[in-house]
């Protein structure tokens, strides 16, 4: 039984549990009012100039033992003077200082509320330097001594009073970095360790190095880690000096004598040295000593027996062959810390329990393999380069190097431009002079030209706002007549709102439509320019953005929002449209073509908002069966993991990867996906790309179904799109010589027209019951997936079986049976009527009936419209 | 007992779509607030460790898209849940009136042993706007609460960051609680699906 805790509504803020909160109460100025440490009273603060979280002390081998902490260097007002006399005259300004500084060590849990709060707003101000306000926190106790602190880890230790820090990097053999603080007096503080990847400053401080210049090294040169920055708190208040004899002993305030046995000069013994930098300066250690180290590096030991060898996985993630990896070794981007850890296969990790760590370090490795390649063929890559490399599972398949025009690849993936875009057009007429395939196949290779506005107008034709063969005046005049339709719908919808009209049921949709339209649009991209500004005042003084105001281009996109809801009154608008909408009108900026070319769009991908979900469940459904076609093993490791509901691809399908890609990334892809040059379910092959690039790490990290959703959510961002789009399109062939090589299979053996899909046969008559005939076409079949689900129930297993010609031999039913069973065999692949879709160009679209039986909105409510 | 296995506790939060629970659970884990928090689709969670009485235990908090059509997201998504967050806007009444059905939802599908000690815990989000916009009382959230087997209610508001590590606090406790009280009933029905490869559990059940 949990334990029901008392319904508390009132914290009352006024009467804290901890003393701390008399901080609060002093202003910022209140520097001369922090004390020193040695005085400590609860009522004054030291001055926090620094802090990082997520620092461990590991005191045993178990990581349940570990302790989560802080790390942080205070300021104390300035005591009675030490040390003055032992720093060389060149650091005595700075000495003084020194010993006003403290670096500390506190559990998290030791830690109020307002402490941890306030560690929090210094950790996070991005700079290296101290915040401008003034923090104060209570003062740690003071310690020097590391054994005389029984009990706890924590320590606040005088800068002064550092000899040296050991850094041990997370890459050397240690899973996560660490730091050895070594006093003068010969001590050495626990060894603090840097859980780099739950430390938020630490990831974003990554990032930005990473943003900034493609170099994520830090102090070592190695991979930048949490350990660098305690380095570079500390540099910036005492000298800090990499010993020349041991590289990860970094000397504090270096006297001259230490400076010349162990700094850039003199030339003592190396064992000598050792022990002076590890502070063991007496000559020999005492068992306890030994006894106490090996405690303290409980990971030493365990690392000898742990099972992960980082490194060889390495080379099977970036799916590259052995030889690849040692290139990207060798390349001289690479910091020299990845390329050790690249090299040396004992890299280790004891860290079997879910842990997303080697998830991230898995990825980030790829990330760089990925880049560094890029780097090594700085031009646009071809299929051949991307073939060579995908010597994976899928085995090898062939893009036609030539089309029929005779045009490289390479010419075929320079984006059309503005200019070549007119060319395919009568110069008097307006009307095409190209074929549509030949149209389609260069956006879909190409892509359209970002700068010079000619998706503006060939997004029209892709969307279906223009048809391909209009001519100039036809275009225009539907233009115009969109124009007026667009003021009417949205007048119809502004009358009704101002008027009150309708049914209660009616108004209440309305308003949360309004709501829920109004709270997405203002968080939808608005990062990019033209929604980024709130430079006027909210229209509605009620709305809950009223305080942060807006801009022209959000309000635009919440009336054309308004108006497909207006428009499509079966469905009503979903989550996921804004995202949908918001290219589109980025690219047109014209609110009334905008609203068309998005109802365009809407018409393909009206079947992901129904609100029985039987759109979304058809496509995952199809993913599946494509996985096992392609990729059995990934397949039924997968199955193990209890992912082939292939929820994790939901968001990806959704919204066609726009939380995927960077937005101009977007635009490039989905004009591609709009040609339907290939499969006007194209989006399903860019999802098992991405899919495959990852098998490696899939196959060998993922455990469970939680872990594959996380990982393959925290792709947003990684995914290099050239790539992607190439290794979609050699899918895309293998697929096709898959299903080629199926058929004439089965067309020795029995019954060869059965399987065969006729995807001539005439249409069923909409709104006539669905037992009544053979759906086939992609709009048959989605109905008939909304109808049943194309899930377990008996009902989907029905209309699939009509699907595949229920009067013969039912040899659809013992496929569909055979999947839902697990029973497939690699030698027996099949090919079910959802994948034979995929080689269909034509957009599935739902019948206005099923938006109606399944939408989710109100339906039509004007007589007439 | 917890033995030496890492715990892993399993909570979901549900609520009408922006309430502020992508919001919160970033407050909480990783202490900010944007306003521009794109709406969530599909389902994301994110992991934090805490101390619960002197236990590290993991939390993972399973974060959904909030819109009705989103909701069936399958039974593999509540699995093995040990704490179920409801979460509504303090100044939204439709949220708070769907509180009822989020919790029947979370039921049906999370289908947990014992219903009726299953730990809810409500938050009532959003305290900071000005009280003239508010149309949820604390007295009446409260109410409802106490009908319903006494739910521990909270006002937070995850953009000023009040009561937020409080209410995860009771959150962490009571899913501990609920995780425990799984190892005590040897007739908990194990929903692990066949282990294929008889991997040791890490964990999660799902
Ligand atoms: N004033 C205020 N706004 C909030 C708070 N929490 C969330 N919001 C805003 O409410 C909107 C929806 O938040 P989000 O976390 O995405 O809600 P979700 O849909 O439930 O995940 C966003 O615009 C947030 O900035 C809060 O505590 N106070
Ligand atoms: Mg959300």
């Amino acid at each position: 039984m949990p334990p029901k805790l008392k319904t508390s509504v009132d914290h009352a803020p006024d009467s804290p549990p901890s003393p701390t909160a008399s901080y609060y109460d002093m202003s910022d100025d209140s520097e001369s009012e922090y004390s020193t440490i040695k005085h400590a009273k609860v009522d004054s603060g030291v001055k926090l100039l620094h802090a990082k979280s997520k620092v461990y002390v590991h005191p045993s081998a178990s990581a349940k033992d570990n302790v989560a902490g802080h790390i942080a260097l205070i300021q104390q007002k300035a005591s009675s003077p030490r040390r003055e006399s032992i720093p060389s005259s060149s650091t005595a300004n700075r000495a003084t200082n020194s010993s006003n500084l403290l670096l500390a060590w506190s559990p998290e849990n030791g830690l109020s509320s307002e402490t941890k709060e306030k560690y929090s707003k210094v950790e996070g101000s991005a700079s290296d330097s101290p915040p401008k306000q003034t923090y104060l926190v209570p003062p740690p106790p003071v310690t020097t001594q590391h054994s005389a602190n029984l009990g706890s880890f924590a320590f606040a230790v005088p800068i002064s009073e550092i000899f040296s820090i050991l850094s041990r990097p997370p890459s050397s053999g240690w899973w996560h970095g660490s730091l050895v603080v070594n006093t003068r007096a010969g001590e050495s503080f626990p060894a603090l360790f840097f859980h780099d990847s739950e430390c938020e400053s630490t990831q974003q401080h990554r990032k930005r190095l990473q943003r900034e210049n493609f170099d994520i090294s830090g102090q070592g040169g190695g991979m930048f880690w949490g350990g660098d920055q305690i380095l570079t708190w500390l540099k910036q208040y005492v000298t800090v000096e990499r010993s020349t004899h041991e590289p990860n002993i970094y000397l504090i305030d270096p006297t001259d004598s230490d400076k010349l046995s162990f700094g850039s000069g003199g030339k003592p013994t190396q064992e000598n040295v050792r022990n002076v930098l590890e502070g063991k300066n007496k000559d020999e250690q005492t068992p306890q000593q030994k006894q106490r180290d090996q405690k303290e590096d409980p990971l030493g030991k365990a690392l000898t027996q742990a099972r992960w060898t980082l490194l060889e996985k390495f080379s099977q993630v970036t799916s590259f062959t052995r030889r690849t990896a040692e290139s990207v070794a060798n390349n001289k981007n690479i910091p020299p810390q990845v390329r050790r850890l690249m090299q040396n296969p004992q890299v280790q990790t004891v860290s079997d329990e879910f842990d997303s760590a080697r998830l991230y370090l898995a990825r980030w490795a790829m990330g760089i393999a990925e880049q560094s390649e890029r780097e090594r063929n700085r031009r646009i890559w071809t299929a051949k380069d991307m073939l060579k490399k995908e010597e994976g599972e899928l085995g090898d398949f062939e893009i036609l190097e030539m089309d029929a025009q005779g045009l490289s690849l390479a010419d075929k993936r320079k984006p059309v431009t503005l200019k070549e875009w007119d060319s395919w057009f009568n110069a008097r007429t307006g009307k095409l002079e190209r074929t549509i395939d030949e149209a389609k196949e260069r956006i879909f290779h190409g892509g359209l030209d970002g700068q010079d506005g000619v998706r503006k107008e060939a997004w029209l034709f892709l969307l279906g706002v223009y048809e391909w063969d209009s001519t100039k005046d036809e275009r225009r005049a539907k233009l115009n007549s969109l124009r007026d339709e667009y003021i009417r719908l949205k007048g119809a919808w502004w009358e009704r709102m101002v008027d009150e009209q309708g049914t209660l049921e009616e108004r209440e949709w309305w308003k949360e439509q309004k709501m829920r339209i109004e709270k997405d649009v203002h968080r939808t991209d608005r990062h990019i320019p033209i929604f980024a500004g709130e430079d006027i005042p909210h229209p509605d003084p009620d709305s809950p953005f009223a305080e942060a105001g807006t801009n022209v281009h959000l309000e635009q996109m919440k009336d054309m929002l308004l108006t497909y809801n207006e428009h499509n009154r079966d469905l009503g608008y979903v989550q996921g449209m804004s995202d949908l909408l918001a290219p589109i009108y980025a690219i047109q900026q014209d609110d009334a073509v905008a609203f068309w070319a998005f109802a365009g769009f809407m018409e393909r991908m009206e079947r992901n908002f129904l609100r029985d979900q039987s759109g979304m469940r058809l496509q995952l459904l199809t993913l599946d069966h494509l996985v096992q076609l392609l990729d059995p093993r990934l397949y039924e490791h997968l199955e193990k993991l209890d992912s082939t509901n292939f929820f994790f691809f939901f968001r990806m399908l959704l919204v066609w990867f726009k939380r995927e890609f960077e937005f101009s990334d977007i635009l490039r892809l989905w004009e591609g996906l709009w040609s339907d040059y290939l499969s006007a379910n194209f989006h399903l092959f860019i999802a098992m790309a991405i899919l495959e690039k990852h098998r490696e790490v899939i196959l060998e990290h993922l455990k469970g179904f939680d872990e594959v959703l996380k990982y393959v959510n925290e792709l947003s961002g990684t995914i290099d799109l050239p790539s992607t789009l190439i290794r979609a399109e050699g899918l895309f062939r293998k697929f096709q010589k898959t299903v080629e090589a199926v058929d004439k299979r089965n067309n020795f053996m029995a019954a060869p027209s059965v399987r065969q899909r006729n995807t001539s046969a005439p249409q069923e008559n909409a709104g006539t019951s669905p037992d009544a005939s053979v759906p086939s076409s992609p709009q048959a079949q989605i109905r008939a997936a909304v109808i049943g689900g194309p899930g377990k129930s008996p009902a989907a297993a029905a209309a699939r079986r009509q699907d595949g010609g229920a009067s013969t031999s039912g040899r659809e039913q013992t496929v569909s049976d055979q999947l839902a069973a697990g029973m497939e065999q690699e030698k027996d692949k099949v090919v079910s009527s959802e994948l034979r879709d995929l080689l269909s160009r034509e957009i599935p679209k739902l019948h206005k009936s099923d938006v109606q039986a399944h939408g989710g909105g109100v339906g039509p409510s004007q007589p007439g419209s | 007992m917890s033995s030496r296995k890492k715990i892993l506790l399993k909570v979901i939060i549900l609520g009408d779509s922006g309430v502020g629970k992508t919001s919160l659970m970033n407050q909480y884990v990783n202490k900010k607030f944007s306003a521009s928090y794109k709406a969530t689709i599909g389902a994301d969670f994110l992991t934090k460790e805490v101390l619960v009485d002197d236990r590290l235990v993991t939390m993972q908090l399973w974060d959904t898209a909030g819109q009705e059509r989103f909701q069936s997201l399958g039974v593999a998504f509540y699995r093995g849940a040990d704490c179920c967050v409801l979460v509504y806007d303090v100044n939204n009444a439709k949220s708070f009136d769907t509180l009822d059905s989020w919790r029947d939802e979370f039921l049906i599908q999370a289908s947990p042993m014992d219903p009726e000690s299953f730990p809810f815990v409500v938050l009532g989000n959003k305290v900071d706007v000005g009280e003239e916009r508010r149309v949820i009382s604390s007295n009446r959230a409260q109410a409802f609460c106490h009908a319903k087997d006494d739910m521990p209610y909270f006002e937070t508001s995850a953009k000023e960051a009040v009561n937020v590590e409080e209410a995860f606090q009771v959150i962490a406790r009571n899913a501990l609680a609920q995780e425990e009280s799984k190892d005590f009933n040897p007739d908990f029905p194990e929903t692990i699906p066949i282990n294929v490869s008889g991997n040791e559990s890490n964990g999660c059940s799902c």
